[in-house]
């Protein structure tokens, strides 16, 4: 398995891979913090709607947040235990958010009605009614609602289907090890896909820096006529249109969904959880989550419930190493900045890094160069130090006409910059003025 | 002599032949008073009345003859010789001038983070609703400074927007690109503001910056025509702006100016480019 | 055959009429900020230098030289420019209003272009045929058209460039336009003479 042979895509980056910390340390189960903090706004979409109370009490896997709209799904409790509070609280996003506070009793005592199916006997409009109600949304990171990406319309014919097991992102570990520990659940999810999306052809992409995992499933899902793809280590292999292009070699037409190229992505773990809520009736309430960085004095893998303080994540893991001055919530090319340990793990906190002070470089911006590094190390093809440019004069017509609706926010340009410049930020203020003009008609 | 004369002529005549069939041919409707329209504004271009540039402008009024629609910086001179082009009356209305409602600067107001992005208040706003603990004060990454068309903002040292008063034309493009909305048009007499911009209540703005409004009420106690105070925030009434004197040193924060006697600290506008309070105190 | 292509392609490239001969300077940094507008200006020049050219030599060769008034040239000339630009603009703010307006006052300034004199000059003095005239005529305008075009492309680059405070504007402008020309010095020795 020589590095050319591999598939991959145009542009991307080799960042350090900083894996080896957890990659070999099976996953660990996280205990219940004293208190937890389950957001409403946890997914792509409408937040869900509160339905309880101060003072109720709730077991385990009922809804506390009903979906509000189509693309939306429901919030439920993570364990069982009495609402504390309803009220805003800290939240990843930096702002104070309405959250459920709950403090759990210990019990664990699951909700009656959630029911074991046998997926033969559902049809597919009836499963994708159970994934919607188990409030199942992407686990990769972007928590887009699974019934949504499940549901496409009658004009755009899907004939793949592709798991993405290839965590790209450095330092994650999440995914590979649920890989090693859990491929029967990972095979149960893709055949209850397979039924839902009528589809024969699945592929599984895999990083070639995940040979243990790659060895394992191989044999045992060609048996399914499901093929293992291993993939080329490089960021971000594991971007949906990126990962489409190199298991199938068909491009997502510019500004296009991709759908349009008649394939369908879930991340292995999204898919483990599907097979947990059709099986077994469980909701979204935990996922495993890598806990590490230099800052972590013991790194690890822990099964989470949802709404974990990360504070609370810290002190599993033996705490900090030294004052944090990054903390981020993801992987660090992609990972969002928190101002405090104080804000929630959600459904989806695939990692938290924690980086001491001088552990993460920061470069003073200074004037672009003309290198073109951004152009080389961009996957989607773009100018990013022209459309930054473009961004940063208020011209957002001309950095649309450069191509910026089609920027996946990867962060390469960034990465790649030797001047420092934030690339990504400009892409996304000219992303964020471009829709909002589209908006407003 | 003659020769150089029938050929220049001849020359001339061939011309003026085919021009004159051109013109006809080629004709283009164009309204007098649009040019004239354009002659008399300022020519500066900076879209503050809506259209595209001042031909936008000339256009617009000379097709609908509508002058509701005003020119900032032009003013109410322009706008007179405006109305006397189509024959109509001027509208008469106030001059007005963008004044940054906000005094906390790094040395008054606390961050909330440490911010390393593209210098743009806009960018820095959507990251977690800014920088500063105070959700309605002044960045002061000086968005506001680069987009002025009139370059009548400064930035002080201490990171926070200072408007000249003499310079601002109220053109309005600031009040805009403010993300915080702190940033609003008054009356040019009007010298007296509350130069906050935070609706928290008293202890909480008192956590996160020094020379904030904390809702109090000295000042409306001091006089209640010339200041009302709505969500822990007080407010200068313009109308009754003359009254507004007595309170400014009663107030405990010091967040009232009187921009008569001066700017915000650490701003290099000299009083003296400040136009003269009418003098008539309460 | 032969002679046609060495004129084109020597006043085109090696004897470029703006960044060789430095003539017709004024709208070449005034209409160069974006590439349309520079398109638009060197199709509306290109048309009033062939038919320049064309009217020019015939009056040079039936009117003025038989008669002997080649003194009146100038004058003569500059009449039928100004005549043929006058013409120029009352089609381009008919069929097109929005070129019209981006070119603003520098259309009816192409009266004034010493590129387009100059054309008509050169072609008396070098004693061209009417179709090496033509020939010439063209090459004059492409390579005009082409040094604008250039021109306005790397202006819209420099738009985007951290330019320091001094040079901003005409400044870097024209140092750019310097050291274009200083490129398309790398031409010369392609045709002798």
């Amino acid at each position: 398995m020589t590095m050319s042979r591999l598939k991959s895509f145009p542009g991307g980056l080799h960042p350090n891979d900083s894996k080896l910390a957890t990659a070999g340390l099976p996953i660990e189960d996280c205990p219940l913090p004293p208190e937890l903090i389950v957001p409403f706004s946890q997914h792509i979409g409408a937040p869900a709607e509160s339905c309880v109370h101060v003072g109720q009490t709730v077991l385990k896997g009922e809804v506390i947040g009903t979906a509000k709209g189509f693309v939306s799904v429901p919030v439920h409790a993570p364990t069982s235990g009495e609402v504390i509070a309803v009220e805003p609280r800290p939240h990843q996003s930096g702002r104070l958010l309405p959250a459920v506070v709950i403090r759990p009793n210990g019990r664990e005592t699951w909700a009656p009605g959630l029911c074991c199916a046998v997926p033969q006997e559902l049809t597919p409009v009836e499963l994708r009614e159970r994934i919607w109600q188990a409030g199942l949304v992407g686990l990769g990171g972007a928590t887009f609602p699974v019934h949504v990406k499940l549901s496409p319309p009658d004009d755009m014919p899907i004939d793949t289907l592709i798991i993405n097991g290839v965590e790209c992102e450095p330092f994650l570990t999440a995914d590979h090890r649920l890989m090693l520990e859990a491929p029967q659940r990972i095979l149960a999810g893709i055949r209850i896909l397979r039924r839902i999306l009528r589809v024969q052809r699945v592929y599984v992409g895999i990083e070639a820096n995940k040979p243990d995992a790659i060895a394992l499933l191989t044999p045992l899902f060609a048996k399914h006529g499901i093929e293992v793809v291993p993939l080329a280590v490089k960021y971000p292999q594991g971007a949906e249109k990126q990962l489409i292009l190199a298991c199938t070699g068909r491009e997502v037409p510019t500004g296009g969904l991709p759908m349009v190229t008649g394939c369908v992505v879930q991340n292995v773990a999204t898919t483990a959880a599907i097979a947990d809520a059709i099986l077994d009736g469980r909701p979204l309430i935990e996922r495993i989550c890598t806990v590490a960085g230099p800052g972590i004095a013991t790194p690890k893998n822990l099964r989470i419930r949802v709404g974990t303080p990360l504070q609370h994540l810290v002190e599993v893991c033996g705490g900090l190493t030294c004052e944090p001055e990054r903390i981020l919530m993801g992987g660090p090319m992609m990972g969002a900045a928190q101002l405090s340990l104080a804000a929630p793990a959600t459904r989806g906190t695939s990692g938290l890094l924690i980086f001491g002070p001088g552990q993460l470089p920061v470069r003073p911006e200074g004037p672009c160069i003309r290198c073109a590094r951004c152009v080389g190390a961009c996957p989607s093809r773009l100018l990013p130090t022209t459309i930054s440019a473009y961004s940063r004069l208020d011209r957002y017509d001309d950095a649309e006409k450069y191509g910026a609706m089609d920027c996946i926010e990867c962060g390469c340009c960034s990465y790649a910059c030797p001047a420092g410049i934030p690339l990504v930020q400009g892409l996304r203020q000219a992303k964020g003025a471009i829709l909002e003009k589209r908006r407003r008609g | 002599m003659l020769a150089a004369i029938i050929c220049l002529g001849l020359i001339g005549l061939a011309s003026a032949i085919t021009l004159g069939f051109a013109a006809r041919r080629f004709a283009v409707e164009v309204d007098p008073r649009e040019q004239a329209i354009l002659d008399v504004l300022p020519g500066v271009n900076c879209g503050a009345c809506g259209f595209a540039g001042c031909s936008g402008f000339a256009r617009e009024i000379a097709e609908s003859s509508d002058i509701t629609t005003s020119c900032p910086p032009g003013g109410a001179t322009v706008m007179e010789k405006v109305a006397n082009i189509m024959g109509l009356a001027p509208i008469v209305s106030d001059p007005q001038v963008a004044v940054v409602l906000c005094q906390g600067d790094n040395d008054h107001a606390k961050a909330k983070y440490r911010y390393l992005g593209i210098n743009d208040c806009r960018a820095a706003q959507k990251l977690a609703d800014g920088p500063k603990l105070c959700p309605g004060g002044c960045i002061g990454l000086g968005t506001c400074a680069r987009i002025c068309p009139f370059n009548a903002i400064e930035m002080t040292p201490a990171g926070l927007a200072v408007i000249n008063r003499a310079r601002c034309t109220g053109c309005g493009k600031c009040v805009a690109s403010c993300p915080r909305r702190t940033i609003r048009l008054t009356p040019l007499d009007a010298s007296i503001h509350v130069l906050c911009n935070s609706s928290d209540k008293g202890g909480v703005v008192r956590k996160y910056c020094s020379i904030g409004c904390i809702g109090c009420l000295i000042c409306h106690k001091t006089t209640p025509e010339a200041y009302v105070v709505e969500n822990n925030l007080a407010r200068v009434v313009y109308d009754h702006h003359l009254e507004a004197l007595p309170a400014v040193s009663k107030c405990p924060t010091h967040c009232i100016r009187d921009f008569a006697t001066g700017y915000p600290q650490g701003s290099a506008l000299a009083p003296a480019t400040v136009p003269l309070h009418s003098g008539k105190a309460a | 055959m032969a002679d046609l292509l060495l004129i084109l392609v020597s006043a085109i490239f090696v004897n470029n009429f703006v960044l060789s001969r430095f003539l017709g300077i004024c709208p070449f940094l005034g209409v160069s900020k974006k590439v349309e507008t520079a398109l638009g200006m060197g199709m509306a020049v290109t048309f009033v230098m062939t038919v320049a050219t064309v009217v020019t030599w015939y009056i040079q060769t039936f009117v003025l030289v038989p008669y002997g008034l080649e003194y009146l040239q100038t004058i003569a000339f500059i009449l039928v420019i100004a005549a043929l630009v006058q013409l120029v603009e009352m089609v381009v703010q008919k069929t097109s209003p929005a070129l019209y307006q981006s070119l603003g006052i520098f259309l009816p300034l192409i009266t004034t272009n010493c590129a387009v004199l100059g054309l008509a000059v050169l072609n008396i003095q070098k004693d061209y045929s009417f179709l090496e005239g033509v020939i010439f005529a063209i090459g004059a305008a492409g390579g005009f058209t082409l040094a604008m075009v250039l021109f306005a492309g790397l202006r819209e680059r420099l738009e985007l460039s951290p330019v320091p405070k001094p040079f901003r504007g005409t400044a870097i402008a024209l140092i750019t336009a310097g050291l274009l020309s200083l490129a398309f010095m790398g031409f010369a020795g392609l045709v002798k003479g």
